[in-house]
């Protein structure tokens, strides 16, 4: 029972994590990045070949690839895509995604690439005849210290109030002095550094590292934003946090009928969203900026 | 928003590009087999565009709840077309309802039959999906694909679960095909037209002027889906007889994925869109694939290595929308090229 609700209250930490990197750039450039789960996936991959390195030495090398695709991700694509039509640009980063994703198979092969990350990480311990994976403890503590420190960076340095001014209204946000460019280019910099964060966590559980892996994990944190409120950070990590617990309560509590667990969540979003099509923790009824 | 879209009926509209398919069909049709089986497949992708075109083209709003339709109508004519001793004796399929086996009608039945039931569901559905707007129905449509595809992968009493079902009859005469595609063409076209067309694309051009005009956005989009959907239904038992096998994962992301663009890089406010994207796309599919397989190509003999194909077509597709976002016809229809005289 303590493991199970151990087990939810970490799978909704990382997929709040993800759901924050989405919720980033969004929030700046009111792109659906789904080109996210392949930063997620590169970020694995890196983790995983470097793995005979120090550490901390691939932990440092993962940062740095992956914002470095993150970055120029934006300076290829969507800064070309800057003003068109918010469908054409989900489209888009779903064809970059598919890009990406067809790239990786070609450089390391649709076999699943797989070595021991952090080892000290696995196993369990006993707390009072109850038994407790580390990785879920883990899970938990750098889950809440990143939401901590991106809570930290939103509302108490110059870099957040941009970005949230530039949330609320990008428009106006740029006539007070907020660089655009520079602004973008850090969003996207720090969502890959939030998706090192969700694979390092990923990989410690699963390393078997193969195209697809971030695929999964973002289509629910995409899910999760939607159903948090996508025009706050604070809505997009609460709603991660939910879809997270969510499954994992699904899955403890289906039984045999697990295989069903993506149903009933899909259900579940499909009735948040009829209920409150603005998200959980949206005001009244918005409707989306054009 | 400078999107196309046409509102009085001119005969150069609809017949272009039912011209440019029969042309298509008429030289790819003869030239090998393979090619042949590649002009099949094209008209079912084309007919599935078309169905999104209907919805997505007119309407704006994204949808990737499509491929449940196309999976929808594949299953119930794969299921009602293929053998009885198969149903009753495949491994595949032993654990399958017993009402299920001794179902057995002909491929046409099975057709319309598919398209029906993949109508009545897109009603069902769109009364609930067609209350959003935005990000949120985009997210809502993917839910609606993610819980199709969860529960035919898994259960095995409904249908082959994640393995497939076999020898499902097949046409093997293209023009068929083709006949299924033109009159469809001929249909949209006149659905485009309408009223509820030409509602529906006000609310497209602007969501708060339309209803103003006396236009409720959720009827004209109840009723562009729910016709979406019947044509994606048709489109699936298409797949599923000239393939002549059923597959659950044969409609999932992939599927959606190449069918949108298709749309996309054709220019989803036109029908004439929908024909140029479904020939790009599969063209330089086809192209890319003989490459690989270092085939001549008009005598030319190219070769790229293994895998690269998958790449090379998403990344045209990229660069495609970053060239022209509104698609190679800029969402026109098709016109013959005008003379000015000096």
């Amino acid at each position: 029972m303590v493991q199970s609700i151990l087990d939810a209250i970490s799978l909704g930490g990382l997929y709040a994590l993800a759901a924050l990197g989405l919720g980033l750039v969004f929030g700046v450039m009111r792109l659906v990045n789904f080109a996210h789960g392949e930063l997620i996936t590169i970020a694995a991959y890196t983790l995983v070949l470097t793995a005979q390195l120090p550490l901390i030495l691939s932990i440092v090398l993962t940062l740095l690839v992956t914002s470095a695709i993150a970055f120029m991700m934006e300076l290829a694509i969507y800064r070309r895509l800057r003003g068109v039509n918010p469908a054409i640009m989900l489209i888009a980063s779903f064809g970059l995604s598919t890009v990406l994703q067809r790239v990786y198979e070609f450089i390391f092969g649709a076999l699943p690439k797989s070595a021991v990350v952090a080892p000290f990480l696995r196993g369990a311990f006993t707390v009072g005849g109850v038994s407790i994976t580390i990785s879920s403890v883990i899970t938990v503590i750098l889950a809440i210290a990143i939401l901590l420190g991106m809570g930290f960076l939103v509302e108490r340095t110059s870099l957040g109030l941009q970005l949230r001014a530039a949330a609320a209204d990008f428009k106006t946000a740029r006539l007070l002095g907020v660089r655009s460019n520079r602004l973008i280019g850090a969003a996207f910099v720090l969502s890959g550094v939030l998706a090192t964060c969700v694979a390092f966590i990923l990989v410690v559980q699963n390393p078997q590292v193969n195209p697809y892996y971030g695929l999964n994990i973002t289509i629910l944190a995409l899910v999760g934003i939607v159903i948090g409120g996508i025009s706050s950070l604070r809505g997009a990590a609460l709603g991660g946090f939910i879809v997270g617990v969510i499954l994992s309560a699904l899955n403890t509590l289906l039984g045999n009928g697990r295989v069903y667990a993506y149903s009933w969540l899909f259900l579940l979003v499909l009735i948040i969203l009829l209920v409150r099509p603005g998200g959980l923790l949206s005001k009244g009824t918005e409707l989306e900026r054009v | 928003m400078k999107h196309g879209g046409l509102t009085k009926f001119s005969l150069q509209n609809l017949l272009g590009p039912i011209a440019v398919l029969i042309i298509m069909t008429f030289f790819l049709n003869r030239a090998s087999t393979s090619l042949q089986l590649m002009t099949q497949f094209a008209i079912c992708s084309f007919m599935m565009v078309l169905a999104l075109q209907v919805f997505v083209g007119n309407s704006g709003v994204l949808s990737f709840g499509h491929g449940s339709f196309a999976l929808l109508g594949s299953y119930v004519s794969g299921m009602l077309t293929a053998p009885t001793n198969i149903k009753s004796h495949a491994l595949a399929l032993n654990q399958l309802w017993h009402f299920l086996i001794p179902l057995k009608t002909n491929i046409y039945v099975g057709l319309v039959i598919s398209a029906l039931v993949s109508g009545v569901i897109a009603a069902l559905t769109g009364l609930l999906l067609m209350r959003l707007n935005g990000l949120a129905a985009g997210i809502a449509t993917f839910a609606l694909l993610g819980v199709t595809y969860n529960i035919f992968f898994n259960n095995k009493q409904l249908g082959p679960g994640s393995q497939a079902l076999p020898a499902v009859p097949t046409i093997t005469n293209t023009y068929i095909l083709l006949v299924l595609a033109l009159a469809a063409i001929v249909i949209v076209y006149l659905f485009n037209i309408s009223r509820s067309g030409r509602s529906l694309r006000a609310t497209r051009e602007d969501p708060m002027a339309a209803p103003a005009l006396g236009i409720s956005i959720f009827k004209v989009r109840l009723i562009a889906f729910t016709f979406s959907g019947l044509l994606a239904g048709l489109a699936g038992g298409m797949y599923v007889h000239v393939a002549g096998t059923f597959q659950v994962q044969d409609y999932y992301l992939e599927f959606t994925f190449m069918t949108l663009s298709m749309l996309i890089v054709g220019g989803s406010a036109s029908i004439w869109g929908a024909v140029v994207g479904t020939i790009l796309i599969t063209g330089v599919g086809q192209i890319l694939l003989m490459m690989e397989q270092h085939l001549p190509i008009f005598g030319v003999t190219i070769g790229i290595p293994l895998g690269s194909r998958a790449v090379i077509i998403a990344i045209t597709f990229v660069a495609m929308l970053l060239w022209r976002s509104s698609g190679v016809t800029n969402g026109r229809e098709f016109s013959l090229p005008r003379f000015k005289r000096s």
